[in-house]
């Protein structure tokens, strides 16, 4: 089932589907594609790709950030940016 | 014999041991300074080697080549335009396949390159074998298996260095293929760039242009605006045929050939205990021992580096202070005399009874934390708090500096993504109390009105910080923020690279602060001298006096205290004659001073790095603010307390 990445329980794997941002050109700085263009790139080029495993390791306590597994690194997540994530899980 | 001197250029991810190579190679002939107009940071170095003399740049550890950061905007434009002779592209052995993204990006610069395989003691430990012969065949490009913090490999790394530069050995860098009908368009787009004259080379300008980068674009709409339109054309036509966005589909598909790198060279065979390494992460993060960890190991450094500072400082003050009469002896005590000791040496003593005692060690460990892995254990336990005020668990470490002195505080704030970030988290450090200001509060109202006083200054201040970081959140616009932060293992920190880091920030902090200081201190020793402290501190009464409820003498500490703020303590000693406070100021005048010493001005060594990083016009705005805040947040607790 499609769930977001924030949504995982600790020590959960999903494959990403897609990352989530406003549509809609403006806004953001220099005519960027929306606001949060920027992050979706970084996540991308840190490797959450979309067909990419990812494992959810552990949650900070407090809606705190995600801690995952990608592509053999190890990466916090802040829960915004998390729950951007979606992902599709085998429940 | 003529020596041949050539550029060689660092990149790689961060995390990667780039700086202990850097280390490694250039030793004590480094320069630390900024990439020109921009806030990041530039180390530079030169070696010499058999006959050659190398400079070496190290760029910004970076994971991709976009306009996310100015980082990456520095790296690619450095490459593509200073043109080094060669790029050393350092991995991160048991991350093989994040870093071939990297690399294969690098790759497609065009640019002669070799690869530095580090850290392959680490990928060993944790099960990792790479066949390095393999990967040089595959990337078309010498691959040579380093250990920086060893030095293993690095004379090799250099060797090899050379002879690509000579051209002794032909390189032919792998080019990365995208599916066919990226291709195409890639294509098509590159042979619109190859009729105009561009800096980068015409097939990453196209993948540039297809993945929808802001400056590239820019940069070629002003030479051909046709070629711009006809790609977001080609990228449109890609996002149908895929439904993901251009750049995601580029992106997943280097990915796919890193991948596809990675699985060929590498053996894994997962060690069956968990490392030491990882319980301790287990431990640092973990949600209800993380934090007292955390706490402890917070307290514990400062109070060490206080014990430390207090001691060294004390020390070095009474001997650098047992040269006043040799200096008397030389140049009299006259004007001369004075404007010379107490105007120049008092502001070097003021600076150096500052910068070793407190602001060394406290570098120190900061790099000794951040080599360790640590500060990213912190910025994730404290991230969802920092969002409060408007930040992301990094800034958590500025801030946490700032406690100790807000001038590394204020330079820490380098470590935020954005330029919007880094003003917000310094405007929140500069009002951050520091152990100056922390002497005040301890030292007057502590002593004097009661400990529970004490705390509720730093109650306030912390409120205060808490709703200004709020609402500066809000009034300054751009994207909001997000943690996206790598943890890289947890490793036994390479001491002379964190020696060197120290030492190259202890003199760009002295380069940097003494000569505000000096000058400020020359400048106050005039005033004194033309005996205007007196009008001044009347001039200032109807503030100090009728706004605030304080004697006017206090006028004058306080300007006394932008040069340090823990002057404002001493000078009302010496100008009331004593320290016993309770004699001359009542507990809410104590408590009001405090007040306004705490919060009023960020102190000269922070109004120099807030103008080194941010402009003057930026340092004015936030100087003339809290000045006002103080004054008016003071005033309203007079009345209040006055109750």
């Amino acid at each position: 089932m499609e769930l977001r990445l924030s949504d995982l329980r600790d020590g959960e794997t999903g494959v990403v589907i897609s990352i989530g941002i406003s549509r809609g050109r403006g806004r953001g700085a220099a005519g960027r594609a929306g606001r949060g263009w920027g992050f979706r790139k970084r996540l991308e080029d840190m490797g959450l790709t979309p067909g990419t495993r990812v494992t959810v390791v552990r949650s900070a306590p407090l809606n705190g950030p995600v801690e995952v597994h990608v592509r053999d690194s190890r990466l916090a997540i802040g829960r915004g940016m998390a729950e951007r994530i979606l992902v599709e899980v085998k429940r | 014999m003529t020596k041949n001197r050539f550029t060689v250029a660092l990149a790689g991810n961060a995390n990667v041991g780039k700086s202990v190579i850097f280390n490694q190679l250039t030793g004590l002939h480094q320069h630390i300074g900024n990439w020109p107009g921009k806030t990041v940071e530039k180390a530079e170095g030169t070696l010499h080697f058999e006959d050659y003399s190398i400079d070496i740049v190290d760029l910004p550890g970076i994971y991709s080549l976009t306009t996310f950061s100015l980082e990456e905007l520095i790296s690619r434009e450095y490459i593509a335009v200073e043109r080094p002779d060669l790029v050393i592209n350092i991995v991160d052995a048991s991350l093989l396949e994040r870093n071939m993204f990297f690399t294969l990006q690098l790759l497609e610069l065009e640019t002669p390159m070799i690869l530095a395989l580090n850290q392959i003691d680490m990928a060993k430990k944790k099960g990792i074998r790479i066949d390095h012969e393999k990967l040089e065949r595959l990337l078309g490009i010498p691959v040579i298996p380093t250990v920086a913090v060893s030095g293993s490999g690095i004379y090799e790394l250099l060797s090899k260095a050379v002879e690509v530069i000579e051209k002794k050995v032909e390189i032919e860098p792998l080019k990365a293929k995208y599916g066919k009908e990226i291709e195409e368009r890639i294509e098509r787009i590159s042979s619109l760039l190859e009729k105009i004259q561009f800096k980068y080379p015409a097939r990453w300008a196209a993948i540039k242009l297809l993945e929808g980068d802001d400056e590239v674009k820019k940069e070629i709409a002003r030479i051909n605006p046709d070629i711009v339109s006809a790609a977001e054309k080609l990228e449109k036509e890609i996002e149908e045929i895929h439904e993901h966005s251009c750049s995601t589909v580029i992106a997943s598909e280097r990915y796919e050939v890193a991948g596809r790198i990675a699985q060929e060279v590498r053996e894994i065979t997962p060690p069956i205990r968990p490392s030491t390494a990882e319980r301790i992460h287990t431990l640092t993060t973990h949600k209800i021992y993380g934090y007292p960890v955390m706490v402890f190991s917070v307290l514990s450094i400062f109070y060490l580096i206080f014990t430390f500072g207090d001691y060294t400082s004390g020390l070095l003050g009474d001997s650098l202070f047992g040269l006043k009469p040799i200096f008397e002896g030389i140049f009299g005590t006259g004007v001369v005399g004075k404007l010379f000791w107490g105007g120049v040496m008092e502001g070097i003593i003021g600076g150096a009874t500052v910068a070793l005692p407190y602001i060394l060690p406290f570098y120190f460990i900061l790099y000794f934390l951040e080599d360790s892995g640590y500060l990213s254990r912190i910025a994730f336990l404290m991230d969802n708090f920092m969002h409060k005020i408007g930040l992301h668990g990094k800034a958590f470490i500025p801030i946490m500096l700032g406690f100790g002195c807000n001038v590394p505080g204020c330079l820490g704030c380098r470590i935020m993504e954005t330029t919007r970030e880094r003003l917000l988290a310094a405007f929140v450090v500069t009002l951050i109390p520091c152990a100056a200001t922390t002497v005040i509060i301890l030292g007057l109202v502590g002593a004097f009105v009661g400990i529970q006083w004490a705390l509720a200054l730093y109650m306030v201040d912390l409120l205060i910080i808490f709703f200004l970081g709020r609402l500066a959140f809000k009034a300054l616009p751009g994207e909001p923020t997000a943690l996206i932060m790598e943890m890289s293992d947890y490793r036994v920190p390479h001491l002379k690279t964190v020696l060197q880091q120290t030492w190259f920030k202890l003199i760009e902090f002295i380069t940097m602060a003494f000569p505000l200081i000096i000058v400020g201190s020359l400048v106050i020793k005039i005033v004194e001298i033309l005996n205007l402290l007196e009008p001044i501190a009347n001039f200032f009464s109807p503030v100090t006096v009728a706004w605030l409820g304080l004697p006017a003498i206090t006028g004058i500490t306080l300007i006394f205290g932008v040069l340090r703020k823990e002057l404002t303590l001493i000078m009302l000693a010496t100008l009331f004659g004593t320290t016993n406070f309770a004699q001359v100021m009542t507990p809410v005048q104590m408590i009001v001073f405090t007040l306004v010493a705490m919060l009023y001005i960020p102190c000269i060594a922070t109004i120099a790095v807030l103008v080194k990083e941010f402009g003057w016009k930026k340092t004015y705005f936030i100087t003339v603010f809290e000045i006002l805040l103080a004054l008016l947040l003071g005033g309203v607790a007079f009345r209040l307390l006055s109750l």
